[in-house]
């Protein structure tokens, strides 16, 4: 049963408030799924750059967010969240058809992205491409290398057959 | 649930619309509020990605998924409010009760509420980049004056305590609360805290006449 009631704040108060929301992108408050244990036990390095190797890899091939997640049929807000925030667990099945689009062996993959213990290889390269990476606009060359230097060492790791690893 | 009547205005034409601020929401709510809200946050994303508008102008929320949310809400010390105007929700808040205690003194280790999420629906987002106006003013500030209430209701004399996301820090700290820094625990947001003073401080000016 709902009980109604007046209330809420006045229209003074209410029209100043809203002015200083006016100055602001948003009033969001909390982070997601912090509270939920929904994250994994603290990520490791390798977890924290998976969001800039998929943002890299996807330059590098000249695609945009939208046409990475048609052609890898991920939902776009899943793409989105992964390029933009470190701490979030993607999905196998994303990690995987992202390997595939991307031309990335989907095993090492799943160890970057946090879904399965990096080998030792795979931790040192992530490391490595971390400190070298920034997060800017189109890849220098700098960045260029950096991102193969990191794809080397997943290949390699993986017999070189990037679609069965 | 409960209901109360209050007045929200909408942008086109500061005209005053009756709205309702429900307390109590359940978890199936949450699934119907991002049923309401999944298909603009997809729509905002799209607009935002074909204006070439760069990632640090988007709406830091834009990501949300309240379904993700609702099992938080089966919890004792959880409340559930929101802000409905025709049938559909304009936003959207948890709080936690006692579960969370003050740190700024002199309540240091007093109980507070503590906002767990706060969100205006995606249809109520200001982005000028993309020519939006935003539907209804001042949802996220009634929300926040209603934990601000909670908090003195339940005997906490109105200290709140919540992590902000960037975007919206100015706006906790023009209402009065204390910035306490970057909390690690909590993907580095920012820990803002309303002593009991700055509550009923608060709760004074926005009391409706």
């Amino acid at each position: 049963m709902t009980k109604i009631t007046h209330g809420g704040p006045s229209e003074e108060w209410l029209q100043q408030a809203s002015e200083i929301e006016d100055s602001c992108r948003s009033l969001s408050v909390g982070g997601m799924a912090v509270d939920l244990n929904m994250l994994p036990p603290p990520p490791g390095e390798t977890h924290r750059v998976f969001g800039r190797l998929i943002e890299y890899a996807r330059r590098k091939q000249g695609l945009s967010v939208e046409k990475l997640a048609e052609q890898a049929e991920v939902d776009l807000a899943e793409i989105v969240e992964i390029e933009m925030h470190d701490e979030v667990l993607p999905q196998v099945r994303t990690v995987y058809n992202l390997a595939q689009v991307l031309n990335l062996p989907s095993g090492r993959l799943l160890e970057v992205a946090g879904l399965a213990s990096p080998r030792p290889e795979v931790s040192n390269a992530a490391l490595k491409f971390a400190a070298r990476s920034e997060p800017t606009a189109p890849l220098t060359p700098d960045e260029r290398e950096a991102l193969e230097e990191f794809v080397k060492v997943l290949v390699e790791s993986s017999d070189g057959n990037p679609a069965n690893a | 649930m409960s209901a109360e009547t209050i007045q929200l205005q909408m942008r086109a034409d500061s005209t005053f619309v009756d709205a309702s601020l429900l307390d109590g929401m359940s978890p199936p709510d949450l699934l119907v509020v991002e049923a309401e809200w999944l298909t603009e946050r997809s729509l905002v994303m799209q607009e935002l990605l074909r204006s070439a508008v760069p990632r640090s102008a988007w709406p830091q929320s834009i990501h949300w998924d309240w379904r993700r949310k609702a099992p938080e809400l089966e919890l004792l010390e959880s409340s559930g409010f929101g802000i409905v105007i025709e049938s559909r929700w304009q936003g959207v808040m948890l709080t936690k009760s006692a579960s969370h205690f003050a740190t700024l003194a002199p309540d240091k280790g007093k109980p507070l509420v503590y906002i767990d999420y706060l969100e205006v629906a995606p249809w109520n987002w200001r982005i000028p980049e993309i020519a939006r106006a935003g539907r209804y003013r001042g949802i996220g500030p009634t929300l926040f004056w209603r934990a601000v209430r909670q908090s003195a209701d339940e005997g906490f004399q109105g200290r709140v305590g919540l992590h902000s996301l960037p975007q919206a820090e100015a706006f906790y700290m023009k209402c009065g609360m204390t910035r306490l820094g970057p909390d690690p625990g909590k993907q580095n947001l920012t820990y803002y805290e309303l002593s009991s003073k700055q509550g009923m401080s608060l709760l004074k000016q926005g009391e409706a006449p």
